[in-house]
């Protein structure tokens, strides 16, 4: 870090970079959530956004969220603020988990995630079927909700690692 | 209990409520925002389409501008792939061309003929005024198979607008914005699509699947067994939502289920036709005009026969080239033929020489060894030297 605060603007980009992450995610025609791989999907920004918001970190602007959620409707085609309330959902559940947690632990919060993604999937299913009337694949949710639960623990790891850097 | 209630309820109101440190809104906020505008936006509010327009102009050519570099990488690879099959494409094609070269007589008069009967019929005419556009955003999404084009209400898009790419229809816009718009793939879940099914003129609906293919439904079922592997799909234009004639794709019968390999790989896609309504749609209540549809109908049958003329000139004259050009080649032939001919004669006639001088070598060979037995002398009867006797005698070797 060292190398870094002697340059801030790189500092600065490195200590946005979660946010960053997240937009271009979201952006991009690329999106980890809609692969054409047949069975395997999973929600990149759920991942981030709840590990971000569960370790506090100051950069993480929940504004900034709501916004890449209004983007991300805007580029997948779904209903307008759907994404947002989705992430802002993930935000509310992982602030609650902190404010009640003394000890943290890994398995628990990776349990309490499949939860958390269970439920906002859930509603996003009912939202886009009931008020929408969209024609949906519930196997996708299913396999997509599996994958982001799995792949939590790794992307952890690297997060870890990310956050060491920073605080180091 | 009770403490444990009132903890949760700290926890919370404080999950909720709470504005952190550095953080502008609470989350409450946030969510009664979404929440207002996924309301919004569910009964089509004003100001929601405004927003989502606003929105989408500034989104669509960030997230052009964003997956540049992904694009770049996709096309590289796809480039490499390209080069690596050059040749055998070549080939393909090569074979291809010539086909498509002989078919292509025989379409010109199919489309000018299509035309003439779409005019009878009063279908929809369109001027054909297609404009490319650009695909900006390819987002596949398990929701909606759409593509966002640079194209919109500008340059004279509406909802329900063909889409095309080359001849096949992809899709139909759903959404336009100043400058672009969104499409509708037919492979979309929410995609339906009149058609007719070549052979058979069978109609049906095909509904997209969500990946790339589509799937027929509402066939009747005595019209199933019409329906054969591999046959045409095109726009049969009921509804008017989409033009008549439009080929859709191929029906691929897999046990008992039927659905369609549409003729364009909708993610590959960068360019697409846009056609663009200069509606001459034929009216049938005025007079006027159906006369002038009349003259128009009638110019067109003038004109197709004159290209069936020009064609049949065409072929007639290709005809002899090739009849001429056949007569040389006959001409040449039979000079060819006579010369052989004249070879032959002569090679037989070297070949019965040299029967006969090796008739006459083996005579005096004989003659060598046994004139003392066959020639007439004092003390011996013979035969007499020249005479045809003499000459038996040697050939059978002095035997009588």
């Amino acid at each position: 870090m060292v190398i870094f605060r002697k340059n801030k603007f790189v500092y600065k980009l490195y200590a946005w970079l979660p946010i960053l992450f997240l937009l271009f995610s979201v952006l991009n025609e690329f999106d980890l959530n809609y692969l054409t791989i047949e069975y395997f999907s999973f929600n990149f920004p759920f991942i981030l956004i709840f590990y971000f918001t569960l370790k506090e970190y100051n950069r993480f602007d929940y504004l900034l969220v709501f916004i890449a959620g209004l983007v991300n409707d805007t580029v997948i085609g779904t209903p307008l603020g759907l994404s947002s309330f989705s992430y802002i959902f993930v935000c509310i559940f992982s602030v609650y988990l902190r404010n009640i947690t003394i000890r943290p632990n890994l398995i628990k919060d990776w349990f309490y995630f499949l939860f958390v993604i269970t439920s906002i999937n859930s509603m996003n299913y009912l939202i886009l079927f009931f008020f929408f009337s969209y024609d949906l694949n519930i196997m996708f949710y299913v396999i997509n909700n599996l994958f982001t639960f799995l792949l939590y623990i790794p992307m952890t790891l690297i997060f870890n690692n990310y956050l060491k850097t920073i605080n180091d | 209990m009770a403490s444990s209630r009132d903890d949760f309820v700290i926890a919370f109101r404080s999950a909720f409520l709470k504005k952190e440190n550095k953080q502008k809104f609470s989350l409450f906020t946030l969510l009664f925002i979404s929440i207002l505008i996924i309301i919004l936006s569910s009964l089509n509010f004003k100001i929601i389409k405004d927003l989502k327009s606003i929105i989408s102009e500034a989104v669509y050519r960030t997230s052009f501008i964003v997956s540049v570099p992904e694009n770049f990488l996709i096309n590289s690879y796809l480039k490499v792939a390209e080069y690596s099959n050059f040749y055998e494409d070549y080939k393909k094609n090569k074979e291809e061309l010539k086909n498509f070269q002989s078919k292509e007589i025989l379409n010109e008069i199919i489309i000018s003929e299509n035309d003439e009967l779409k005019k009878l019929i009063e279908d929809f005419t369109f001027t054909r005024n297609k404009i490319l556009a650009k695909v900006i955003v390819d987002h596949d999404s398990p929701f909606s198979k759409t593509l966002i084009i640079n194209k919109g209400s500008k340059d004279g898009l509406k909802i329900g607008t063909n889409i095309y790419d080359e001849n096949y229809l992809i899709g139909r816009v759903i959404e336009t914005n100043f400058k672009t718009s969104r499409v509708l793939l037919l492979s979309d879940l929410n995609s339906n699509v009149p058609i007719s099914i070549s052979p058979g003129d069978v109609q049906a609906i095909v509904v997209g699947d969500g990946t790339d293919s589509g799937k027929i439904k509402y066939i009747k079922d005595n019209l199933i067994e019409d329906i054969q592997d591999q046959s045409i799909a095109y726009t049969s234009g009921t509804g008017g939502v989409f033009r008549s004639g439009a080929p859709v794709g191929r029906v691929s019968i897999n046990q008992d289920e039927f659905s369609i390999n549409f003729y364009s790989n909708f993610s590959q896609l960068k360019y697409v036709l846009v056609e663009i309504e200069n509606s001459n749609s034929l009216s049938t209540t005025d007079n006027d005009q159906r006369e002038i549809v009349l003259d128009d109908t009638e110019s067109v049958k003038i004109k197709l026969l004159n290209d069936q003329i020009d064609i049949l000139n065409d072929s007639n004259k290709k005809f002899f080239e090739e009849n001429t050009e056949l007569a040389s080649q006959n001409k040449n032939l039979l000079i060819q033929n006579n010369k052989l001919e004249n070879r032959i004669k002569k090679q037989t006639t070297e070949i019965n020489q040299n029967k006969l001088d090796q008739e006459e070598f083996e005579f005096l060979k004989l003659n060598l060894l046994y004139s003392a037995k066959c020639q007439k002398s004092v003390f011996k009867k013979g035969y007499e030297v020249g005479t045809p006797e003499y000459k038996n005698c040697i050939l059978k070797k002095g035997r009588e």
